[in-house]
């Protein structure tokens, strides 16, 4: 049997026209992805079943060992972390703020090593953007700014961008000006009409150059800006104000050098700019293809995006105080619920530290580094593929995932209801 | 469940203070109960509140919350009782607006504005809002589709595609917003007038208002076309609203209600040539309201302080950034509309905000029948909900409105004529704007009243009309309204002396019109190869599935004449 | 004079949030009283005698006759002295993050280092750091346009990033080095800095910069003339025209990148 239009669980491309092939309750073929969401797709080798480690050892145990064990540890903790949520489905994520606020823990997301940066940006300047099919349509000029789409979002610029065509933009990559800037050549640049190589830890001071030049106060800005040439910069500021229909799209090369959120502030106010000159929007290459879900979805529950803090009761937002790598960082966490993210693998090393120090529940379909420290392991459908659920793609479009074949694991949001059951439960018994 | 004594307003029903019990039996309005009794004796009682024009869910809203941390730490109450925590002033969280909605006697709401690509969202989000029934009204006035079939002059499809997107978005109405600039800003411009072509599709806004009208009315949806005019927020545009009024005034409704229901129509009833000779024209436009009955309005009422404009006039939010020099958020949508969010402080001695405020109590006094004039502030462009009560104290008193002016800018009184107004409004034309009208003018038959059969929907309050003169005790009129004594949903208790009791869920309505097939089979060609070839998602991952309306009432509407009758 | 002194019964695991320790939340209190204020410890809400040993004088008072002294490891002890108007707080050795939270009056004085979010939006008063200040010093708090209003903060040592960031009044004097981005979106009020920073007002519209050490400068800054002041030269700058800017950025000659 075939599913026509499914929707791969990836990245933020979220593309929905993948064909999948089922035979028997598996997954034989998957037409149209691209590598990266064929292999999630297609799979591999799971978890089989829930454990808790004993002496050193993970041992099997049952699902509701597992929960009540998880709900022990999230009960004891002063200030449990509840990290991850970007690759499951909004269910699921909107399951887990409950359980945040009941058991008065922090709860945030990738973002905080992906795109933080610019949700702190959009908090100072706002997000002028679009949906992907307004770039589809109209943009005769793109810009990847520290982003490299050619291998971390495949599809995107056949699907969304460079090479795509539509109404307004019938010749596709020939009616197109792409410009890269990047510090040093990539996949991407390669496919580039203008590549812009910038010294590392310098967006801030170009971005800023820019917007001097495109306003026209280029004889202010020195001879050279970020190891650019202010000719060369100049050329690029005059290439944007020619644009009938421009778009930034950017990503960790700018969100996690020098400057951080500064960079991406800085960057969102060169877009309002150039709305005064012609027409241009910005967007961030979300990595996770629900990174934007749990966004949306503490942000529509508690007013925040991320890194909330519901040890007292009500939602306190700090990044920099209350994100997952800040509590790590000053060891004021003490339990940690990883769900649908490989902590392990993608914190820096001292949060990785840290966090092999307090007990750590794993909710996963997958083996992965985050393993290695947990203490509960609780192994779950994958969303997408066999739980169908919301996600929210990298221009903030909701789309539902479909379920494609059946399974005999239970969802993260079944996961998370019993675990909150079995808190509720304790709690009672406890006579709160 | 009985309410007993209460001094009841249901002017839906010819009741204008009556002392009357009420009774309640599973969630209905009935002649005879028995059961729990509240004690209402001398209390003010009215039906439900019922909010016809505010923003409460989508993408729009969630940018707002987004964007504003600033605003999200005001307002913060932590969880406790059966309550989620609460955040948020001008954007509150989906907790809060419940709650927050509840308490003040208000029951339902509906969404003013959702792209029918981006209505999942929407449903998510109201599926998070407890409590309250509620309806999203869909976007069409820059609709490629919409567009085209104007151009063609085909109503036929263009009714075809009507029902479509409602049913694709479980939309409630039409509604329309700075109709083909919304299309222009696609590349940065705007449209100027009503005559002013689309750039690329060849229609004037003026044909894709008057195309919408007939669709609408070809449907006999419940609502009417619900519309924010071209120009919005420039100075001198009431011409444009007298003209796009008068473009409408001989269509002919398909149901026994207006053909158009202006949206916020403070911001739109603008004098003057620039900012500095700004002025209220607020007069010309009640003039207008009295002399034509094809229109209603909802007044879209301004208060001093912090708020979030956010709408689908993209082109006014961009000035509006550029203005005050603030923050703001663009959100472009393919094929179908564009909105902004930026964030806003009214002043009291700024004098343009003055009159603005002033302009929205004007035309609530100017316009003779309370019927035609809905109270709202466009939560939360000119002010969040929760402020709702300032409002109708307003109205209800002079003395209040004499002490607020006052306080503004001296130059008011020069361009507005508010302070030679002397009438107040009283509780039934209180009732008749906040509950009667709004149901009404949507088409919401068990709304709005309480009849036998209409939903047990019923707010009480701390206040004995009998006694109390709102002329001079407004302050006991504001608090009193703050805080229902009792609030009942469906016939459930949900807030008492605003603590909130009880958290069910409310429904979601939404429109299922229907057409011929062959309209249908039409439509779906232009339908194919848009999704072919301009639209970035596949056709089955479009329309909105059951899974995000788990709690519908569905109206059935369409081409034949039908009674209007609700499906489970 | 109402002297309290307050120490830690032990070492603090999880942060502490103790936004009741501040002359106007003790002025009016018993010591018994005292002793029962809600301090927070992650999710756990606590008295104040569960975690700290409190002893001094009894007695009702006005907030600007009282001296707090915060004796010990108070580094994981947030939100000391918030919104106190009068008075005095003396931190013997560090202090936790958010001290100094909207202060409008009186003395906030640290003898060891500061954390992170020294004086938030500060109003008035004055706090003084013996050691090293953290990030954001005298900063605001996300999506607001203005942070510090009023008031004074010395820091004796070096400060992180983001010194000031939307500062719109009051002055801020750090002794040694900034970290990034000092006096960023400013509206107004003055910073000073005794040692090296990178790119210090960026998007600054209004307000003064002073950095003795070196600087690296913002491309919309524009050098205007040099001026002499204590006895030393200075480039003097004007910026951030990115934002048509309105402030000034003085630099000591022979310090610029």
């Amino acid at each position: 049997m075939i599913v026509e239009d499914a929707i791969c669980s990836f990245c933020g491309c979220l593309c929905d026209d993948i064909n999948v092939e089922v035979e028997e309750s598996k997954i034989k073929r998957v037409k149209h992805a691209c590598r990266l969401g064929s292999s999630k797709i297609l799979g591999h080798s799971r978890i089989k079943a829930p454990m808790i480690r004993r002496d050193g050892e993970l041992m099997e145990v049952s699902y509701q060992e597992a929960y009540d064990r998880a709900a022990e540890i999230l009960l004891h903790a002063q200030k449990p972390l509840l990290y991850g949520w970007a690759s499951t489905v909004c269910e699921a994520q909107k399951k887990g703020i409950l359980l945040a606020e009941e058991v008065g823990g922090v709860l945030d997301s990738t973002a905080t090593v992906c795109h933080g940066p610019s949700v702190i940006g959009i908090e100072e300047k706002g997000l002028p953007g679009a949906t992907l099919g307004q770039v589809k349509n109209r943009a005769d000029t793109i810009v990847f700014w520290g982003c490299n789409p050619a291998e971390a979002h495949p599809r995107h610029s056949l699907r969304y961008s460079s090479n795509v065509c539509g109404r307004f933009t019938p010749e596709g990559r020939e009616g197109r000006k792409i410009i890269v800037v990047d510090v040093r050549e990539t996949r991407t640049s390669k496919n580039a009409d203008e590549t812009v190589i910038i010294q590392p830890g310098t967006d801030y001071e170009v971005i800023s150059a820019l917007r001097m030049l495109v306003v026209g106060k280029g004889d202010v800005v020195p001879d050279e800006v970020g190891g650019v040439p202010k000719a060369e910069l100049d050329g690029l500021a005059k290439m944007l104000l020619a644009a009938r229909f421009g778009t930034v799209f950017f990503g960790l090369g700018i969100t996690h050098s020098r400057g951080r959120y500064k960079n991406i502030d800085n960057a969102l106010s060169l877009v309002a700019e150039l709305n005064s000159h012609t027409k241009f929007v910005i967007m961030p290459m979300r990595g996770h293809y629900n990174v934007g879900g749990i966004g949306q979805a503490l942000a529509w529950s508690s007013g925040f995006p991320m890194s909330v803090d519901f040890t007292r009761n009500a939602p306190y937002f700090n990044p920099g105080e209350t994100a997952a790598c800040d509590l790590l960082a000053k060891a004021d966490t003490d339990a940690a619920l990883i769900i649908a993210a490989d902590a392990a693998s993608n914190f820096p090393r001292a949060a990785v530290k840290a966090l092999a120090k307090i007990p750590v529940i794993q909710i996963d379909p997958y083996e992965n580094p985050t393993t290695l420290i947990a203490e509960v392991v609780i192994p779950s459908a994958i969303a997408g593929i066999e739980v169908a659920g919301t996600a929210y793609r990298m221009d903030g479009l909701a789309l539902r995932m479909r379920k494609l074949v059946d399974t005999s694991y239970p969802s993260d949001e079944e996961i998370l209801s019993h675990i909150l059951e079995s808190v509720r439960r304790m709690r009672a018994g406890e006579g709160a | 469940m009985i309410i007993k004594g209460g001094i009841v307003y249901d002017p839906a029903n010819d009741v204008f203070g009556e002392e009357m019990d009420l009774c309640v039996n599973e969630g209905r309005i009935v002649e005879d109960a028995k059961g729990e009794e509240i004690d209402a004796r001398g209390l003010l009682v009215m039906p439900g509140g019922v909010d016809a024009h505010s923003h409460i869910a989508g993408t729009k809203v969630n940018t707002g919350r987004i964007m504003r941390p600033d605003d999200a730490r005001l307002g913060i109450e932590p969880r406790s009782g059966v309550c989620r925590p609460s955040t948020g002033y001008t954007v509150p969280n989906c907790y809060a607006m419940g709650y927050r909605y509840a308490r003040m006697g208000y029951t339902t709401v509906f969404e003013a504005a959702t792209p029918i690509i981006e209505a999942r969202h929407t449903h998510e989000e109201l599926e998070e809002i407890p409590i309250l029934d509620k309806g999203a009204l869909t976007l069409f006035g820059n609709n490629w589709e919409v567009m085209e079939c104007v151009r063609d002059k085909d109503i036929s499809k263009l009714a075809a595609y009507v029902a479509w997107g409602l049913r694709s978005a479980r939309g409630y109405g039409v509604k329309i917003v700075n109709p083909g600039g919304g299309e222009a800003w696609g590349f940065g411009s705007n449209v100027k007038s009503l005559n002013d072509p689309v750039p690329s599709f060849d229609v004037t806004p003026a044909e894709i208002i008057a195309g919408l009208a007939r669709a609408n009315e070809m449907l006999h949806l419940p609502h009417s076309i619900h519309l924010h005019f071209n120009n919005l927020g420039k100075p001198g545009n009431y011409t444009t609203a007298l003209e796009t009024l008068e473009l409408l005034k001989d269509i002919k409704p398909g149901r026994m209600r207006q053909v158009v229901h202006v949206a916020h129509m403070q911001f739109s009833a603008y004098g003057g040539t620039s900012w500095r000779d700004f002025e209220s024209k607020a007069p010309v436009i009640a003039d207008y309201f009295n002399s034509h009955n094809h229109a209603t309005m909802d007044l879209g009422q301004l208060l001093f302080g912090s708020a979030t404009t956010m709408t689908a006039d993209a082109p006014l939010e961009y000035g509006n950034a550029r203005l005050t020099h603030n923050k703001w958020s663009n959100h472009d949508i393919e094929l179908e509309e564009s909105s902004g969010v930026v964030p806003m402080v009214y002043f009291r001695k700024m004098l343009v905000n003055a009159v603005q405020w002033a302009i929205g109590l004007e035309l609530a006094l100017l316009t003779r029948d309370p019927w035609k004039v809905l109270m709202t502030t466009d939560h939360p462009n000119g002010s969040p909900f929760i402020n709702y009560p300032e409002v109708i104290a307003l109205l209800m008193s002079k003395p209040k409105r004499d002490a607020e002016m006052a306080t503004l800018h001296e130059q008011l009184p020069k361009r507005t004529s508010l302070g030679g107004i002397e009438r107040e409004l009283d509780w039934t034309q209180i009732a008749i704007m906040t509950r009667a009208a709004p149901a009404r003018i949507l088409g919401l038959e068990d709304k709005g009243h309480l009849g036998p059969g209409a939903d047990a929907d019923i707010s009480i309050y701390n206040l004995r009309p009998e006694e109390v003169d709102p002329s001079q005790d407004h302050v006991l009129v504001k608090k009193a309204l703050a805080a229902a004594k009792y609030t009942i949903k469906s016939g459930i208790v949900v807030s008492q002396e605003g603590q909130i009791l009880a958290t069910p869920e409310g429904k979601t309505f939404w429109v299922d019109a229907g057409v011929p097939q062959a309209d249908m089979d039409r439509l779906m060609v232009d339908l194919q190869e848009k999704f072919e070839k301009y639209y970035s998602v596949r056709l089955s991952n479009y329309a909105v599935q059951d899974a995000y309306v788990p709690n519908p009432k569905v109206i059935r509407a369409g081409i034949k004449v039908e009674p209007m009758k609700e499906v489970a | 004079m109402k002297t309290i002194t307050i120490t830690p019964l032990k070492a603090f695991e999880i942060s502490v949030e103790a936004e009741n320790i501040s002359p106007d939340k003790l002025a009016p209190l018993t010591l018994s009283q005292i002793r029962s204020l809600e301090i927070w410890q992650g999710n756990r809400k606590r008295k104040l005698s569960d975690l700290f040993r409190a002893e001094g004088d009894d007695d009702p008072a006005k907030a600007e006759d009282v001296t707090i002294t915060l004796r010990g490891d108070f580094s994981r002890v947030k939100r000391i002295g918030e919104g106190m108007t009068a008075g005095r707080v003396e931190v013997e050795g560090s202090v936790g993050m958010h001290a100094g939270n909207n202060m409008k009056g009186g003395l906030l004085s640290v003898r060891g280092d500061a954390e992170d979010w020294l004086g938030r939006e500060m109003r008035g008063g004055r706090i003084t750091v013996g050691g090293n200040a953290g990030n954001y010093v005298g900063a605001g708090y996300r999506g607001e346009k203005c942070g510090m209003r009023g008031g004074e903060i010395e820091v004796g040592g070096s400060a992180g990033n983001y010194l000031g960031e939307h500062l719109c009044g009051g002055s801020i004097h750090v002794h040694g080095d900034a970290g990034d981005f000092p006096g960023a979106a400013n509206q107004g009020g003055t910073i000073f800095i005794g040692g090296s920073t990178y790119l210090p007002g960026a998007e600054m519209t209004k307000g003064t910069i002073t950095v003795k050490g070196k600087a690296r400068i913002l491309p919309g800054y524009q050098k205007i003339e040099t001026v002499a002041m204590d006895g030393e030269d200075w480039q003097k700058y004007a910026g951030d025209l990115v934002e048509n800017g309105k402030g000034e950025l003085f630099v000591r000659v022979g310090s610029s990148l």
